[in-house]
């Protein structure tokens, strides 16, 4: 999309994408005014941006035309800019009634309305606003020409997807500064490359920011009394335990506190920390809040799309993640993983973040952007982890409050990792022994490493257990949606995965076996997130956690450490039986 | 005590990206081997079949022309044409991400492999000449990719890039049109402007992609006023003739 530099009979000079239909709304206010000029050619908006920056300043100082002469001036002091021919021109009556003549161009409030609302609280390039377009049978211009308008009205805003700042070029979208860079018509060009699965971000293209979700409110969904004591009726076939209650009371409290913006709900593995944040979400729709279910993983999000729509039959709630057809969904309450919500710009009061430690949302600072930029102006965020890093504890220690759940619903102790050493001779009788052990209590999810030992540890295994139905899986494995139905239909006796699996997917009665887990990749984290696997559900709730290692690394101390934590946490407070 | 730890989660997060990162990967399919795998290279450079000598497409070994060519519906002003591969799967999404995705130096990936082959396949020419772009798609894009691709040559093989050639009249995009519409939309789409660094040359013309040889045709008929001497066609690929 290329903007214009216009000038208009007011005397203004503004940027435009489309100034014929400026000229159009500036013909039905005023008559027998100067003309409307426009300065040709139409370049990208990074890089007409800087020069109106400079310009802009001045501009009051001159009368019009002397400014005209002057912004030529500046532009024929950038190397990149000289080669165009650029002239001012007056935007003539043909321009305009060719526009007029062009019957997809409807400016009339009825057709504008239900395309306006599409674009409430989001923000998207020109590439995704043509498929948006396309997605609700229109043509890409109409769409475009519908969010100038609401640019015209104040409600939204065209920004450079990358952009020239300060300190340098940076993406409008995601944040990155580390940008690619290429010679290009204009000079040193840019893409970003990370928020690129999103479709391109370059400073050839644009953003429309819509601004209309961070100043309005949505309209109140359900009036009643909420609290957590009626959360068992509002919400049939759901109860919480004691554990999920108390901390239900203390989310919904986080919810409603005037003072507090950020907090982290810390939970044991398969404690349910989703549901504990029912009733606040409840509560803010109630208030006429936006709500976003935000987790990194697409695994996550379609795990947890059915029990929050079975929580909120009443609501359509939009399922954005890569995997979903339905890309730019908007609504009150909205469930996506983290690369989604950097599609959407102060459109939600109440944040749910899950797993906010988990690969690739911790120490990403893309998606920490895209979360501050999603969250509006006095906005709240609560993380849910089962496994927070030190620095956020710390932080929320101090200055905000930490929300424990320590114990699963079918009170009893998560199972603590037991190290089974192995050394190269003895890996197969050590296999042999304990996965023959691991298998009469359930079936075996296998965790390797690396990718690379997904396939050959599914084959040397196939040789160790020749009448077991063994597969294996990893997260750019084209099977993987089917072969993950299959394991939670307790298909395999075994099954080799990488740490896709660690998180957020319950297996009814499956056992733990981690191979090398002192290898690097495992952090204490990590560990205690496949360890979690285990004893899950109310028919299964003693699984057990093997850890076949070498030596027994720092990470592998931790983990177990964290893990009796809970357990001593959850018995102190008589969450156990 | 916090630095201390910060200290081993940045260091330990090094290390995995070394771990990760030590293999180069596949340009075409994300695979560990090399930057562009055996199996990419056998699916989609196919050098055991032959190319249409007119349009470049990929053809079965015993022959010189496809069907269309054979019948004289393709390029006749071209030496030869060439097609580096075959326009599907891993190597379409390729070219579209180097197109369409605002990601030029992509080239940059497979310039080696690519300058290699089209030296032994095609004879030396004294420069390169890229198949403009009309001004108000380069305007868009920021950049004309048959450009690129002949400057990614340039720099491997040390080739000149020749300039003169000018696109002078929008045509419609190629992609929506049929095959006898292809024809006649690009037909008098070019001229030379300045013929003084072409006249005379042996040129190799490139493109990204070829599927009629339509584009290639009309720039060589407008190169051919201008006294060229002999065109060569070169793009990154073409169909294939089953």
């Amino acid at each position: 999309m290329l903007f214009y530099l216009m000038h208009t009979p007011a005397g203004e000079f503004k940027l435009s994408p489309f100034p014929e239909l400026d000229k159009l709304f500036q013909e039905s206010e005023q008559t027998g005014m100067p003309p409307f000029r426009i300065l040709i050619p139409g370049i990208p908006l990074a890089y007409l941006e800087p020069i109106f920056a400079r310009v802009s300043a001045r501009i009051g100082t001159r009368a019009g035309l002397e400014t005209e002469g002057f912004i030529l001036k500046i532009i024929a002091k950038e190397d990149a800019l000289q080669k165009f021919d650029w002239k001012w021109q007056n935007l003539e009556q043909q321009d305009l009634e060719q526009m007029r003549g062009n019957e997809n161009l409807s400016l009339e409030r009825s057709a504008g309305d239900d395309l306006a609302d599409s674009l409430s609280g989001r923000q998207l390039t020109d590439d995704e606003l043509s498929v948006l377009a396309a997605g609700i049978g229109l043509n890409a211009d109409m769409l475009w020409r519908q969010a100038h308008i609401l640019v015209r009205a104040g409600l939204g805003e065209w920004v450079p997807a990358v952009r020239r700042g300060s300190k340098g070029w940076y993406c409008e979208r995601c944040g990155e500064s580390e940008l690619e860079e290429w010679p290009g018509l204009y000079g040193t060009s840019f893409t970003c490359p990370s928020c690129r699965s999103l479709g391109a971000s370059s400073s050839m293209k644009v953003i429309y920011r819509d601004l209309r979700a961070s100043a309005g409110k949505f309209r109140k969904i359900r009036i009643g009394r909420v609290g957590v004591e009626q959360f068992s009726s509002l919400f049939p076939g759901l109860r919480l335990t004691a554990a999920q209650e108390q901390a239900a009371r203390e989310v919904l409290e986080f919810a409603r506190s005037a003072r507090e913006r950020e907090s982290l709900l810390w939970a044991a593995c398969g404690a349910g920390k989703t549901e504990v944040c029912f009733p606040a979400a409840e509560w803010a729709l109630a208030q006429g809040q936006a709500v976003l279910f935000a987790a990194p993983r697409q695994d996550v999000v379609h795990d947890v799309a059915p029990r929050l729509q079975q929580a909120f039959p009443d609501i359509s709630i939009p399922v954005l993640s890569g995997a979903s057809t339905a890309k730019f969904g908007s609504g009150q309450l909205v469930l996506a993983t983290t690369h989604q919500v950097l599609r959407f710009y102060r459109a939600f009061d109440l944040i749910f973040l899950d797993e906010l430690d988990a690969f690739p949302y911790r120490g990403s600072r893309m998606l920490q952007w895209g979360i501050n930029q999603a969250l509006r102006p006095g906005g709240k965020i609560l993380f849910l982890s089962a496994t927070p890093d030190s620095a956020i504890r710390q932080r929320l220690g101090k200055a905000g409050r930490i929300i424990r759940l320590p114990a699963r619903h079918h009170r009893r102790p998560l199972p603590v990792p037991q190290w089974i050493k192995i050394t190269e001779a003895r890996v197969e009788s050590a296999l042999r022994e304990n996965l023959a052990a691991l298998r009469r209590r359930g079936p075996v999810i296998f965790f390797v490493p690396k990718i690379s030992w997904v396939k050959l540890w599914t084959e040397r295994l196939k040789g160790l257990f020749s009448s077991w139905s063994i597969s294996g899986s990893y997260s750019s494995d084209p099977e993987r949606q089917e072969k993950l139905i299959r394991l939670r239909q307790g298909g395999f006796d075994l099954f080799v995965a990488t740490t896709i699996l660690e998180r957020g997917v319950t297996v009814e009665g499956v056992q733990v076996a981690v191979m090398a887990a002192d290898h690097p990749v495992f952090d204490e984290r990590t560990l205690v997130q496949m360890a979690g696997r285990a004893g899950r559900t109310r028919a299964h709730p003693e699984g057990e956690v093997v850890f076949f290692a070498a030596r027994a690394t720092k990470a592998m101390k931790t983990a177990v450490d964290w893990i009796h934590e809970q357990n001593e946490l959850a018995r102190s407070a008589g969450l156990l039986d | 005590m916090v630095k201390a730890s910060a200290i081993i989660d940045i260091s330990l997060s090094f290390m995995r990206s070394v771990w990760y990162e030590s293999k180069e990967k596949c340009v075409l399919c994300g695979g560990e081997d090399g930057a562009v795998c055996p199996a990419c290279f056998h699916e989609y450079f196919q050098p055991e079949l032959a190319r249409c000598q007119a349009c470049g497409k990929l053809i079965p070994k015993d022959f010189t022309h496809c069907r269309d060519c054979r019948e004289h519906r393709g390029p006749q002003a071209l030496t030869r044409v060439l097609a580096w591969g075959h326009y599907s799967g891993h190597w379409r999404e390729f070219i579209h991400r180097f197109k369409y995705q605002a990601q030029p130096t992509l080239i940059e990936k497979i310039a080696r492999p690519l300058a290699e082959w089209a030296e032994a396949q095609l004879p030396p020419p004294d420069g390169l000449v890229a198949v403009p772009m009309h001004d108000s798609r380069l305007a868009e894009r920021g950049f004309n990719q048959a450009e690129v691709i002949a400057s990614a040559l340039h720099w491997e093989l040390g080739i000149p890039l020749l300039s003169g050639l000018k696109r002078v009249l929008p045509t419609r995009s190629q992609a929506a049109l049929t095959r006898q519409e292809r024809l006649h939309n690009l037909s008098g789409g070019f001229e030379v402007i300045e013929g003084k660094e072409i006249s005379g040359r042996v040129i190799w013309l490139i493109d990204d992609v070829t599927t009629t040889g339509a584009t290639l045709e009309a720039c060589a008929q407008a190169l051919h006023l201008a006294e060229v001497k002999e065109i060569y066609g070169l793009c990154l690929a073409a169909g294939k003739e089953a």
